[in-house]
């Protein structure tokens, strides 16, 4: 026996065996108190209560919805409306801290200058107090009745209202998963050509790809077209109010804005970083044989710092998607904030709590899990020391 | 630019100048390459020998002086800057390799894009000049599954592509171990025995000895001596040249 604990094989296992049989006793001990707590103040548990309804609305939702849908269909709204921010958010401050960061790198001493103080400012003030700010610039917008307009949209105080096609709803999601693809494909045909072709051919194909794609969504637009209806919904003021087109309100954009400024402060030193990881001599190399400055940077630069920045930026935008809980702060109904409010009104805390966490889980892990593919296909080849 | 039918020397340099700062690199250099000439530049390290075939290609700006590269002048000028980088290939100590690409296609870039040249015939000239420095098995590798010394040899290969009428290598064998330095070396030998113009940069005093026409010894930013091998390993006059190849030579 006493050999036997000697062993050193025999020992681990005991190990595993005590470590995971403490935790399996810690869980069983919770949630045993819960359901006696629960049960003590009548509250029954379960995951009944999402197919009633719920009896309250929702201010902002890209789906239909009333206060007779029941909870699970307010749970897709939220989900819906964080993936919806968290996506114009992320792309927003992508592009926000693309030309920061680049303003950073720059030659240009007062590109520099201008970078790094955009850098200082919003990097250190709170996304709270951000959000905040820019809602109540948005709240002190003109009345519908002075709006600002602008290629057909609407600003307003109560939101910005932009047209939207008369398209029934199965159509509409269609044409937008094209256009997502016209997006996609040309980066996936870009890669599996990268072999077989030359950079003047893959740009070619990846054109025809994004331009398939997007004849595509024209096509399923035209086809789902509402009888009767001019193509386009422009909004139009009517009375005191606006009607038509698409309201976006101000809690959205508010966040929306926030998160580009606050996040592209942090995706600015990120790109900068970047940047500077590639090697001199990669586009010295590129400048000795006669590429210009531009394609240098397109064919050289941007691919490597591309290569680097990308862990890092999945980090960031992992980060800013948990970021869109803020929401509550403004009253936007994302997902935390209706998990928030089924609490409120049905007392089912943990059911809430536990499909709030799983949801978020799964947004970002399959987030990750994207990035880790795109990571692993890009990944430099062999080993980058030299010699 | 119309340099094949261009009469005169492949580089000529005058008074040249260049200043880091308040730090003289290059004083008043004169120098001039004929067509088909095989150059050795040594000399310590910081006496200005890399920045001076930099600026050849304007990787470096010089600040005085004037640069003329198969008969155009190297100045602010975007157009003459393009045609003389076009003619002119260099190498360099850290091969900088793109590591994004195959082998194949870091040979084919500049060809398809600068020289507009057709897919076809770009891929047909790589693979030429792959086989000319003896990895044809390597193209669809990438340069990081490369040893240093293949490395080196795709550099130059990729270099060659461009069809230059001028070679600048900035120590090309400096980064490399000893049996990768013997390989990287015949190329460059079979190089200048088919008639390149070929400007090097190096301390391999052997390769100094078999191939060049001329050794220029340089220190502190001056050339301090210029000379055909024979002459400059043997009966060089000046102290500092002597005292150089007693360093280098004498292990």
């Amino acid at each position: 026996m006493s050999s036997l604990l000697r062993n050193q094989k025999v020992r681990n296992a005991l190990l595993q065996l005590l470590y995971v049989g403490s935790i399996a006793a810690l869980v069983l001990a919770g949630v045993a108190i819960a359901r006696q707590n629960l049960a003590e103040q009548g509250i029954t548990s379960g995951f009944d209560f999402l197919s009633k309804s719920t009896g309250w609305d929702v201010n902002f939702s890209l789906l239909p919805a009333t206060a007779n849908d029941p909870y699970w269909w307010f749970f897709l709204i939220g989900i819906i409306n964080t993936l919806f921010l968290g996506s114009v958010g992320l792309m927003l401050a992508t592009i926000v801290g693309t030309i920061v960061g680049l303003a950073r790198t720059s030659s240009n001493e007062l590109a520099r200058l201008l970078g790094r103080t955009y850098v200082d400012i919003f990097r250190n003030i709170p996304l709270i107090l951000q959000v905040f700010f820019w809602y109540a610039v948005i709240t002190h917008l003109p009345t519908p009745r002075s709006a600002y307009e602008a290629w057909g949209m609407l600003l307003t105080s109560r939101g910005l209202y932009v047209p939207v096609p008369n398209v029934g709803g199965p159509a509409m999601t269609l044409a937008i998963f094209a256009l997502i693809a016209a997006i996609a494909l040309p980066v996936w045909l870009g890669r599996t050509s990268r072999l077989s072709q030359p950079i003047g051919e893959r740009l070619a194909i990846q054109l025809a790809g994004a331009a398939a794609a997007l004849a595509g969504a024209a096509i399923i637009l035209a086809i789902g077209r509402l009888p009767d209806l001019p193509l386009v919904d422009f909004p139009a003021l009517q009375g005191l109010n606006l009607k038509g087109g698409l309201r976006i309100p101000p809690e959205f954009s508010a966040l929306a804005i926030a998160i580009a400024i606050y996040g592209g402060s942090y995706i600015a030193e990120i790109v900068r970083g970047g940047f500077k990881a590639v090697g001199k001599g990669q586009m010295e190399a590129a400048l000795s044989l006669g590429l210009s400055p531009w394609r240098v940077f397109t064919l050289v630069r941007l691919p490597l710092a591309l290569r680097a920045m990308l862990p890092i930026l999945a980090n960031q935008y992992v980060w800013l998607i948990k970021a869109t809980t803020m929401g509550i702060a403004v009253g936007f109904t994302d997902f935390f904030m209706i998990v928030a409010l089924t609490i409120n009104h049905s007392g089912q805390t943990l059911e809430a709590i536990g499909i709030l966490m799983a949801g978020f889980l799964t947004i970002n892990l399959s987030l990750a899990a994207v990035f880790n593919r795109i990571n692993k296909a890009i990944a430099l080849k062999g080993n980058q020391l030299r010699g | 630019m119309n340099s094949t039918q261009s009469p005169g020397a492949a580089v000529r340099i005058e008074n040249l100048d260049k200043y880091y700062g308040s730090f003289h690199a290059l004083r008043k250099i004169n120098l001039s390459v004929e067509r088909g000439e095989r150059i050795v530049v040594c000399g310590p390290s910081g006496s200005g020998k890399s920045t001076m075939i930099r600026c050849i290609n304007r990787l470096e700006q010089h600040n005085g002086g004037r640069i003329t590269v198969l008969g155009t002048e190297l100045n602010d000028d975007v157009g003459n800057i393009d045609g003389i980088r076009r003619e002119v290939g260099m190498v360099f100590q850290h091969f900088n390799l793109f590591p994004h690409m195959t082998v194949l296609e870091n040979c084919m870039l500049a060809p398809m894009i600068v020289r507009k040249q057709p897919r076809a015939e770009a891929e047909a000239t790589a693979r030429r000049y792959l086989e000319k420095v003896r990895i044809p098995e390597q193209a669809m590798k990438f340069p990081g599954q490369l040893s240093g010394g293949q490395q080196q040899r795709v550099a130059i290969a990729r270099a060659l592509c461009m069809q230059p009428q001028i070679m600048l290598f900035d120590e090309p064998t400096s980064a490399l171990d000893p049996e990768m330095i013997a390989e990287v070396l015949d190329v460059m030998v079979t190089l200048a025995s088919e008639g390149m113009t070929m400007i090097c940069v190096t301390h391999e005093m052997g390769f100094a000895r078999r191939v060049a026409d001329r050794v220029i010894f340089m220190d502190g930013g001056e050339i301090v001596e210029e000379a055909p091998p024979e002459e400059f390993f043997t009966s060089s006059r000046n102290e500092r040249t002597r005292q150089f190849l007693s360093q280098v030579l004498g292990h």
